[in-house]
């Protein structure tokens, strides 16, 4: 069976990077005296996977990973015994049991939202103030970085929502396997609208979106 | 916590390799700050990485947080980004867990494990805003502490250590952590606390002893000024370790360290004498934990950290009375788990062809071996029990068992050293090369790797070199140029040496008195810290150092000391009796071997303490 389960990566945790969160996700079923699968083959591994991987530098408060169980588990437990065997600052907030057939995580991340606040009162203010004019150009071209070089991307239709609470600002924006806005993109662009640079800023990813039958973008673990 | 998190968190944008900083680990300790009496900030002088692979440092730190009144915290030393961002934006030196600044504990500790740390000692206290001074430091000052093998020679740190702890640690730190708990609240001076300090046996405050030195350098003597203080300080033994604390969880990293698994510690001490291994002397005598004590605890240390990996560790895990059987029984207790095990000491003739299969069947890594010179006579000298044939014999084992690359430690610069050594070094190499290709190739692993490793010798307190000068750097980069060229023409083989400027220091360190403590104050002013890390070490600075303290390191790491001569570190009592290093030392001008003491007691001094080695029960004295 397959179970799916929502996690905490704490600011504390910000700056460890992805295969260091799997490893220590990998460790935390070791602990955790769960009945794990294994993958077959010369160098058996837990079978893990995150539904995406969440850049160094930032937190998520609803980071969505799947893993595989030998034997059936009933999700209290599992919420339990992993919460057990995880320190603090990466803790489980809910599991669920699902099918074989359930697709591929990765698979149905369409978008992510995010918190994300400006460190710098002053940047904030200038970012606010330019925040309209932001959103009004048609068209915001940034650099993107691929196997075959940087290259030129449009980010606009790629922000699905901006909005900015204090000092914080409040975003969805498109992610999916071969097109994304990445928030380092978002805040490059709108600092240089804002004629201040890329502001520093603590990037907090609250949700990641998929797209259920009627289109509408929910929240992947409920898919 | 709150007081610098912030500055921190904004700190930690800004350098390399933040998770060094982050803390938050599985199993690390976070008791409410208030709810403690006596706050124990543990001292790693050295990178998070290197700090985290220590077992020591785990022993203690589960040591200490089972003490419902106490709690002990981690600190190491930053890298140079972190640290001048730290100056800059006035963040104290913080511990990892709480973010508690190191000034605000009761007592900070030391692990002295090797002498090129001893900058970061001082840069840690000053970054901690602690006097780095003993005596400048005022009543609410935490009291500063230190331990680990380097502390059987005190003297070169006795100006910033309140107290030094001799020996095992697992008794000794708790004496010390209560004595620092209950005169806290009482107000009395420090100078009180020092003196019940100095009446713990194994506990040395340096504070209390006069040097005094003889007209050529040499010490006349070392007498205690107080009357807390014994002549000399005896270092502390665990006697029954199968009973004595080992953790049942580890800290867990998030970020690879160097040694990032279980490590069971499976026996302390060894009875081969070595005469250039200081940590063969130090941690006498020999004692093994149970067969079913080590089950217990691998099993709860799985459980608690689900690592991948177990490692046996000790100074000579062949030498392990019953070693087949415990890997068997490891192997069998965690295959459900998957966790491999790895023997990393082995000694080529107590390697059991029977368990190298048996841990190949899980791992399959380089194995090593430490013949440590090239010749039979040099071996004798040292008493490196090894022959060639041994060597042969296990190698070529290995090579059947499907092993391909295989390590070879040796030595350079060692008493009684000529070319002809040198020879014997490649001469082994080339005949190890040789073993490989006597394996038929259908039965043998594709990929030959035979790395020769040359370091090079430093004599080392309490051992029965600790006479001797180390040779010069001039003799000692002649000798690697001779190997490497000789070692050019053998196929197969890689061959690694360091630069010996850094193994020129650790000599004077290791047998360097008091008055270097000015000289790792001057180095200090000048930046030398992590020393330990080839891109950073400055031997210019060390050398303007000891022209600014007015000392010749020549004169430290050169001379061969009189045969009555007082060594600076003689007041601390190790258990092993300076005539015995010195039979040893002559038996070894005269390439005489002594037996390993399992099959004899030597006399090495530790039958003269009543309980200590099992040799006295057995009859054998
Ligand atoms: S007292 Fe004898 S048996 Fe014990 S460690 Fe010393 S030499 Fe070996």
């Amino acid at each position: 069976m397959r179970m799916l389960a929502t996690f905490e990566k704490s600011e504390r945790l910000r700056h460890i990077g992805h295969l260091d969160i799997m490893r220590a996700m990998q460790r935390a079923l070791r602990r955790s005296g769960l009945p794990v699968a294994y993958s077959n083959g010369f160098n058996p591994h837990i079978l893990l996977s995150f539904a995406s991987a969440l850049p160094v530098g930032a937190a998520g408060t609803c980071e969505v990973m799947e893993t595989a169980m030998a034997e059936d588990v009933a999700p209290e437990d599992f919420l339990r015994r992993m919460n057990a065997a995880l320190p603090p600052e990466m803790q489980l907030s809910g599991a669920r049991a699902v099918d074989d057939r359930h697709p591929a995580l990765m698979s149905l991340v369409r978008a992510a939202r995010y918190e994300i606040r400006i460190r710098d009162a002053e940047a904030a203010e200038a970012i606010r103030t330019a925040l309209p004019a932001y959103l009004e150009q048609a068209e915001i071209v940034t650099d993107r970085k691929t196997k075959s070089g940087i290259k030129p991307i449009d980010i606009r239709p790629l922000i699905h929502e901006l909005t900015m609470d204090g000092g914080v600002l409040r975003t969805e924006l498109a992610l999916t396997e071969t097109l994304s806005c990445k928030p380092s993109m978002l805040l490059k662009t709108l600092g240089e609208c804002a004629g201040i640079g890329e502001p520093r800023a603590l990037v907090v990813r609250t949700r990641l979106l998929g797209e259920d039958a009627d289109g509408r973008l929910v929240p992947v673990e409920e898919l | 916590m709150d007081q610098f998190s912030d500055r921190i968190e904004a700190l930690l944008e800004r350098v390399q390799k933040a998770p060094r900083y982050t803390g938050g680990e599985m199993n690390t300790a976070v008791k409410p700050w208030d709810s403690v009496k006596l706050r124990y900030g543990f001292c790693f002088p050295d990178t998070y990485e290197v700090g985290m692979s220590h077992l020591g440092m785990k022993i203690l730190y589960g040591l200490v947080n089972r003490e419902p009144d106490q709690v002990c915290e981690r600190f190491f030393m930053p890298w140079t980004d972190m640290k001048e961002l730290m100056e800059q934006e006035d963040v104290p030196l913080f511990s990892m867990e709480s973010r508690h600044a190191l000034y605000d504990f009761d007592m900070i500790g030391f692990t002295l494990q090797y002498e090129m740390s001893y900058t970061n000692i001082l840069a840690m206290l000053k970054l901690g805003r602690v006097s780095v001074r003993s005596a400048d430091r005022g009543r609410d000052e935490p009291v500063v502490v230190a331990g680990g093998p380097c502390a059987f020679n005190p003297e070169p740190l006795a100006d910033f250590i309140d107290a030094f702890m001799i020996g095992d640690g697992e008794e000794v730190t708790l004496q010390v952590t209560a004595a620092v708990r209950d005169w806290k609240p009482t107000g009395a001076p420090r100078r009180a606390l020092l003196e019940t300090l100095a009446r713990i046996p194994g506990v040395y405050v340096p504070a209390f002893y006069d040097v005094k030195y003889n007209a050529d350098g040499t010490v006349a003597s070392v007498t205690p000024n107080c009357e807390a203080a014994p002549e000399r300080v005896r270092k502390c033994v665990v006697t029954d370790l199968d009973s004595a604390y080992y953790p049942r969880a580890f800290p867990v990293p998030y970020t690879e360290v160097v040694f990032d698994r279980i490590m069971l510690e499976i026996m302390r001490g060894c009875t081969r004498g070595c005469r250039f291994c200081q940590a063969g002397m130090l941690y006498r005598p020999v004692r093994e934990r149970s067969l079913e004590t080590l089950r217990s605890l691998a099993m709860d240390l799985e459980r608690a950290t689900g690592y991948e990996e177990i490692s046996l560790s000790s100074l000579s895990s062949g030498d392990y009375s019953c070693l087949p059987e415990l890997i068997r029984a490891l192997m069998k207790d965690m295959e459900r788990e998957r966790v491999s095990i790895s023997l990393p000491s082995l000694r080529i003739d107590s390697v059991l062809k029977e368990s190298l299969e048996e841990t190949q069947k899980v791992r399959k890594t380089s194995l090593t071996f430490a013949p440590e010179a090239g010749t039979q006579r040099l071996r004798d000298v040292i008493n490196k029990g090894v022959t060639e044939a041994d060597l042969i014999e296990k190698v070529t084992d290995a090579f059947s068992s499907g092993w391909s690359s295989v390590k070879l430690y040796f030595m350079i610069g060692l008493p009684t050293e000529t070319d002809e050594d040198l020879d014997g070094i490649a001469d082994l190499a080339q005949k190890v090369v040789r073993c490989y290709f006597s394996v038929p190739k259908d039965k043998r692993a594709k990929g030959l790797r035979v790395t020769v490793s040359a370091s090079s010798f430093v004599p080392k307190p309490v051992t029965p070199f600790q006479w001797c000068g180390q040779d010069t750097q001039e003799s000692l980069k002649r000798k690697q140029a001779y190997l490497k060229e000789k070692l050019r023409a053998v196929k197969g083989v890689n061959f690694n040496y360091h630069t010996p400027e850094l193994s020129y220091l650790e000599a004077c360190f290791s047998r360097g008195d008091r008055r270097l403590g000015r000289v790792l104050e001057a180095a200090a002013a000048r930046g030398c810290m992590l020393d330990g890390w080839s891109d950073l070490f400055s031997f210019e600075n060390w050398m303007a150092a000891f022209a600014d303290a007015g000392l010749d390191p020549d004169w430290y790491a050169y001379r061969t000391c009189g045969k009555d001569e007082v060594l600076p570190w003689e007041h601390i009592d190790s258990g092993i009796d300076r005539r015995f290093l010195r039979r040893e030392y002559d038996r070894a001008q005269r390439a005489e071997v002594t037996r390993d003491c399992r099959q004899g007691c030597n006399g090495c001094g530790l039958q003269r303490w009543k309980g200590v080695c099992a040799c006295a029960d057995a009859g054998h004295v």
